[in-house]
């Protein structure tokens, strides 16, 4: 990974950059539409409102620019087949949007700048913006807070999966090819979908060990945990799981990880995945379930 | 079924931000830090001599607003903070979060007076305004990375709103769940 992307990336802070340049883009663009509207409601005739909001709304572009570019390097992180790809790519297109039309909320102002109040024209065109641009940081807060976006990826130091690999067994078949063993480098991980079980496979100390790829405290995706100590560490919310036995060793989860037999055969992995049972989502507490399973 | 913390539970979801699908804190901190790593920003600007006038109107509407939002931001700072287990790593960032965002609260809040009262001077940011605001804003930075490894490191937050979501993913795709409360 080149230093650059290093650094984009945030993992010198343990946190995205891009999240924690946004505050001021987004506080000086509000503010630059709050004064718009302020200079039609109160008179401070001599406060030359439309330049002040000129200016909050000017820089606020300016830095806008500046969070864009981690953003983008954070979009080459999201998985392809990921939900949260979609999401990423409307709240880039909104972002854009908002910003060319603070763009022009400034143009139609720029000849009035001295006058009481906004003219109309620009008053619209920020109070747009500002609509796409708090919806935009909505989505922004789902690509965190619901698809848990850029959360722990800073432990994890291999490449993330960048896509699923779907396998299907064949009829009356538990065994399936899952692709070349040489692809699978160690503290790497597969994030594969056999017949609909989603499975993480990784390399732990030289061997492989297959798991199931959502967590059991709140279901984060396993495949882009952090692999040591034969443990892979949940990317979340820190939940440690031994990968050969799928036992908790530390909390906030508390139920085992379904494991399953993975094989490397001249050069290939190999995969056995049971058939799920229709009823496996009304979960018994599943200790005993996933020492049966193995 | 009328329990007595009922509406206290109510209140913490709602301050939570569950009605909105994230923590309403991490939507509404925007506004203060941002404004007011602006507004120091700005005060640099006036004293280099770029438009002082300008900059220094800006600066009272980025240190007033910041002001405004911040109640809010520290009562859903608050909520959130009061739903992580005191064993947690996350509980004694929360205190320092919590202590060095007020104090910088109150750094920016004695930048505002004197702002106020500078403001139609004709030099209208002076050395103790920029001092202020500068070390505001150092302080802001401190207290705005312990509040982002709350979230990106400690996971505080996430998936707090989706996990019912995750669920149901998590069952379709043959994993273990977590057991029922």
């Amino acid at each position: 990974m080149s230093a650059a992307k290093h650094i984009l990336e945030g993992r010198p802070f343990k946190s995205p950059l891009h999240a924690a340049l946004v505050h001021i883009p987004i506080a000086l663009l509000s503010l630059g539409f709050l004064l718009d509207a302020v200079s039609w409601t109160v008179r401070l005739e001599t406060w030359q409102l439309p330049r002040v909001a000129a200016y909050a709304i000017a820089f606020g572009i300016a830095m806008a620019v500046v969070a864009a570019l981690p953003g983008l390097v954070d979009y080459t992180t999201i998985r392809k087949d990921s939900s949260a790809k979609k999401i990423a790519m409307l709240h880039m297109i909104l972002n854009v949007t908002s910003l060319a039309l603070f763009a022009l909320s400034l143009g139609l102002r720029f000849d009035s700048l001295d006058a009481a109040r906004t003219p109309l024209g620009a008053l619209v065109a920020s109070g747009i913006a500002f609509g796409v641009l708090s919806y935009s940081g909505y989505l922004g807060g789902s690509l965190v807070y619901e698809e848990g976006i850029g959360v722990g990826r800073h432990r994890r130091t291999t490449p993330l999966p960048t896509e699923t690999v779907v396998v299907r067994s064949r009829e009356g078949e538990n065994r399936v090819l899952v692709g070349l063993a040489s692809e699978l480098s160690e503290g790497g991980t597969l994030r594969v979908n056999a017949s609909g079980t989603l499975v993480t496979i990784a390399r732990v100390d030289g061997r492989l060990a297959a798991f199931q790829e959502y967590c059991t405290h709140r279901y984060a995706p396993l495949s882009e945990g952090c692999l040591k100590d034969g443990e892979v560490v949940c990317p979340w919310h820190n939940s440690r799981f031994n990968v050969r036995t799928g036992a908790v060793v530390q909390g906030p989860a508390k139920v085992n990880l379904r494991t399953f037999t993975v094989e490397e055969h001249d050069g290939n992995i190999w995969l056995d995945v049971p058939p799920t049972p229709p009823k496996a989502a009304s979960a018994t507490p599943s200790t005993a379930r996933s020492g049966q399973r193995r | 079924m009328r329990h007595p913390f009922v509406p206290a539970v109510k209140l913490i979801d709602f301050l939570q931000g569950k009605w909105l699908g994230h923590p309403l804190h991490a939507a509404i901190v925007h506004l203060p830090l941002g404004l007011w790593i602006g507004s120091c920003g700005f005060d640099f600007a006036a004293v280099l001599g770029w438009s002082p006038e300008v900059f220094a109107r800006l600066g009272v509407f980025c240190v007033g607003l910041g002001l405004l939002a911040a109640l809010p931001v520290i009562i859903t700072g608050l909520a959130d903070w009061s739903s992580i287990k005191r064993e947690k790593p996350a509980w004694k960032l929360g205190v320092a979060h919590m202590t060095l965002n007020l104090i910088a609260t109150l750094t920016f809040g004695l930048n505002f007076g004197l702002r106020l009262e500078q403001l139609d001077e004709a030099d209208p940011i002076t050395t103790p305004i920029l001092l202020s605001s500068s070390a505001g804003t150092v302080l802001l930075f401190i207290s705005g990375y312990l509040g982002s490894l709350m979230s990106f490191d400690h996971g505080i937050g996430v998936a707090r709103g989706s996990k019912d979501k995750w669920r149901k993913i998590a069952a379709a795709g043959g994993s273990n769940l977590a057991e029922e409360k």
